[in-house]
């Protein structure tokens, strides 16, 4: 195995685990369902010239992305939360870090999982659905004109997916209980949710929305797909965020992926 | 379970309301955070919204789903289950012994923390005093232990039901109750929150197009009917739980 | 249920005594999906100690399971202590079990997880606490009884199992692999510790897959392999069935060639084959085969042994060959 390409085989492993879920593979099949309902919008639109008023817009994918956050939450807690606490419980973290694989390639490997089957819930059906317009449309019209979509659902899709896992894998290398990790990161979510929701009622402003992960996400893509700001907070700030906490991420993810747990 | 880590971590999480609240009185005494040209809310509106968005949305479901799931899934995951399985008493004796400990523990995270939240919240701005508002207190206090109930003999069903009981429980109070509270119809009856929110005297706050919606569509049942609900919920949660691990074999993994 | 149930019930009903056994199962099976558990077993455990004996995978922990009425069977019956088990939680007064799983509260002391335990079974709170601290002295933990369980050692953990397992004072204790993981001091003492249960009057199933643990607590055995039981009864009769029985020896070594000439030489050796460099050697007395292998090896006079091994399967192997004689 050439060095640095360890990781691989844990991304590998874990992928198949979860493909041979049936319950985790309806999950992906219904996470779908939004696809759908746009790809039947999409034929609708350039088929009956009555129906043009549903024709779709750069905003439509931007909704698209938004509108698939519920299953980016979903895929998040059933495939991310155990993804290292299972591994703590089990006390494979000592076996895995005595192979010759670092902690960062151990990381990296089980990030890849969450982000695979993230990309495939946002990233992939986004991009399929603008193909399905220029096919359904019959020309390159749209594409020419909102050529910057390609780019754009590829960084929101991109930084959704790294931003979210880097934030679980730490969660999840916090406890070797995966529903207590499930439930860490549900309340992350959705506390810092209504704790903006009751700062704006109370303030009667969306400044303070960066209290909230998930509405710095939304921020972020409003931006990134050139759509008015859904809150007043400057985007750099939303972005700075998400950043912050990437970073936290990885240095909880450095003090606790360790073969030996350190006891002061 | 009231002084294990997790629960110290719940209970952080349930000081956050607190810490809010504290901020907030903080930020009307100084003047910072709220801009004078704009009116303020009153205190009893803040505390309403608070109990509407923190408590009633997100604390009591999320603790209902991981104490109540928890209750046998833990037990099975740390290869415990088999000591209590093994012990000259009923199964459903154990499952609804654990649910008592789990509804103790919760409404003593909890509502002390709608307590102090209350005590800090409402003397600010203009509005009713926290004499005049006591009774209400007490309404919401009764209306939360009533929510942790009911969620958690729902999700100790779940728990000792399926095999990962929490995607399932978060779906269902995150998922399946919201959106089926939006939606006209018979369907909201099958939700614990159509139950309990009927008992939250506050106003409910408009925070988002599916809040809007859920004021649209919203079907607000007697109390009587709530508190009835709320208690077949309960009664045939456990009932459930306990039939459930009576009749069910929990292989532990080797 | 099955007709096995309904002939078991209609025998109680008329008041025909069931087959005599602390223990009795009547074409007991056991199936998960696909995989066979236990496969038609029929047996009777008398009192006393009885050791259950068979290699992993081979269903005495399923085996045990049914008997603590942690699963149901597929098909057939089981009756402990003249009982159904499945769904009579009653009778766990009666019976304590020691699982294999190393799994506790951690955070609670040896005291208090006994102590917890006894309660369930309806005793008050100073009456739990004197029948866990007498427990815990049967167990030789009393010094320990105080420290967290998250702290003890291994053997530690195996004997505050076997507290929690004998504090009701039951009449039945079910150990599944109790000696797994001890040092060779502690085991002595545990397994000094069964025989004396056993000779207080005390009926005692106990699961291992190593023959000379068994041995040292008991000669009543059952024997299991792929779901069945292939033998019951005495151990030494069993014992040298398996020394009777041709034991095939692989040897791979430096000079085989040389080594097969001094084989030969004796006539406990019943055959012999070459392959590549090895020599796989057929015996009827192994203990001699093995003593005179191990003088061989060490002297070192024939070449350098490098592996000796045995079929896995030989157990097996040994009462198919008997069935079929």
């Amino acid at each position: 195995m050439p060095r640095g390409r360890a990781w691989a085989v844990i991304t590998t492993a874990g992928l198949r685990t979860f493909f041979a879920r049936r319950a985790f593979l309806a999950l992906l099949l219904f996470s779908w369902l939004p696809f759908i309902v746009r790809t039947v919008q999409i034929y609708a639109a350039a088929n009956f010239p009555q129906m043009a008023f549903i024709a779709p817009t750069a905003e439509t994918f931007r909704q698209f992305l938004g509108q698939q956050d519920i299953f980016v939450f979903f895929i998040t807690v059933y495939v991310g939360a155990g993804l290292i606490a299972n591994d703590r419980r089990a006390n494979a973290l000592q076996i895995y870090l005595s192979k010759p694989l670092t902690r960062a390639e151990y990381v990296l490997g089980k990030m890849a999982i969450l982000v695979t089957f993230l990309l495939m819930v946002t990233w992939l059906p986004a991009i399929l659905l603008l193909l399905v317009q220029v096919s359904f449309a019959g020309s390159l019209a749209f594409l020419k004109s909102n050529l910057y979509l390609f780019p754009a659902i590829t960084v929101l899709s991109f930084v959704e997916a790294a931003m979210v896992s880097a934030a679980m894998l730490a969660l999840s290398s916090l406890s070797n209980n995966s529903r207590f990790v499930g439930i860490l990161y549900a309340g992350l979510i959705f506390f810092s949710d209504a704790l903006f929701g009751v700062l704006r009622a109370v303030t009667g402003e969306s400044r303070l929305s960066w209290v909230s992960f998930g509405n710095n996400l939304a921020q972020i893509g409003d931006a990134i797909f050139r759509v008015p700001l859904r809150y007043s907070t400057p985007w750099p700030v939303s972005l700075l965020m998400v950043i912050a906490l990437v970073v936290t991420s990885a240095l909880i993810l450095e003090r606790r992926v360790r073969g030996v747990e350190v006891i002061a | 379970m009231l002084w294990s880590r997790r629960s110290v971590f719940l209970g952080l999480v349930v000081g956050g309301p607190v810490v809010l609240a504290a901020t907030l009185r903080l930020a009307e005494l100084s003047g910072l955070l709220f801009d004078p040209r704009r009116p303020r809310p009153a205190g009893v509106v803040v505390y309403g919204m608070m109990i509407w968005l923190i408590y009633v949305r997100f604390l009591v479901p999320v603790l209902g789903v991981f104490y109540g799931t928890s209750l046998i899934a833990d037990e099975v995951d740390d290869k415990t289950l088999t000591y209590l399985f093994t012990r000259p008493i009923q199964r459903s004796a154990v499952i609804i012994g654990k649910y008592l400990a789990y509804l103790v523990c919760t409404i003593l995270l909890l509502l002390p923390s709608v307590v102090i939240v209350f005590f800090l919240v409402v003397p600010l701005g203009q509005g009713a005093t926290i004499g005049a508002m006591f009774p209400t207190l007490l309404t919401d206090l009764g209306m939360l232990a009533f929510g942790l109930a009911a969620y958690g003999a729902v999700f100790a069903f779940v728990g000792a039901r399926l095999k990962r009981p929490l995607v399932v429980g978060l779906l269902f109070a995150l998922g399946w109750e919201p959106a089926v509270l939006i939606a006209p119809g018979y369907l909201k009856r099958a939700t614990v929150a159509y139950y309990l929110q009927a008992l939250v005297r506050h106003e409910m706050p408009q925070d988002s197009p599916a809040s809007t919606l859920m004021q649209i569509f919203r079907e607000i049942p007697p109390v009587s009917t709530s508190l009835i609900g709320l208690a077949v919920i309960v009664g045939l949660g456990l009932w459930l739980a306990g039939r459930t691990v009576e009749v069910r074999e929990y292989v532990l993994e080797q | 249920m099955t007709a096995d149930a309904g002939s078991l019930d209609a025998r109680v009903r008329e008041g025909e005594a069931p087959r005599a056994g602390i223990v009795v199962a009547e074409h007991l099976s056991k199936w998960y999906g696909q995989i066979i558990g236990l496969n038609d077993v029929t047996l009777s455990v008398p009192p006393g100690i009885t050791g259950l004996l068979g290699p992993n995978g081979a269903g005495k922990s399923t085996l045990m399971k049914m008997i603590t009425g942690q699963l149901k069977p597929s098909q057939g019956t089981i009756t402990v202590l003249g009982e159904r088990i499945w769904g009579n939680p009653a009778l766990y007064a009666r019976i304590g079990f020691c699982p294999e799983q190393d799994a506790f509260y951690e955070r609670m002391t040896g005291l208090e997880w006994v102590t917890a335990l006894v309660r369930l079974n309806g005793v008050d709170e100073g009456e739990a606490d004197l029948l866990a601290k007498r427990a815990l002295e049967l167990v030789e933990l009393s010094d320990a009884a105080n420290k967290k369980i998250g702290a003890y050692s291994k053997g530690m953990r195996q004997r505050v199992k076997m507290a929690q397992a004998l504090v009701h004072d039951p009449e039945l204790i079910v150990l599944d692999e109790p000696l797994s993981g001890m040092d060779p001091i502690v085991r002595r003492k545990t397994i000094r510790m069964i025989r004396e249960w056993g000779r207080q009057g005390k009926s005692i199933i106990v699961s291992s897959h190593i023959l000379h643990e068994i041995e040292a607590m008991t000669p009543n055995i059952l024997l299991i392999s792929q779901g069945r039981i292939l033998a019951e009864g005495d151990v030494h009769q069993i014992r040298s069935l398996i020394d009777e029985h041709p034991h095939t020896v692989h040897i791979r070594a430096e000079r085989p060639r040389s080594l097969a000439r001094e084989f030969l030489a004796h006539d406990d050796v019943l055959s012999l084959e070459f392959e590549d460099d090895a020599v796989v050697v057929e015996t009827a007395r192994p203990d001699m085969f093995y003593a005179r292998l191990t003088t061989l090896a060490a002297s070192g006079e024939l070449g350098t042994i490098h592996e000796v091994t045995s079929p896995d399967d030989n157990l097996q192997a040994v009462f198919q060959y008997l069935v079929k004689s």
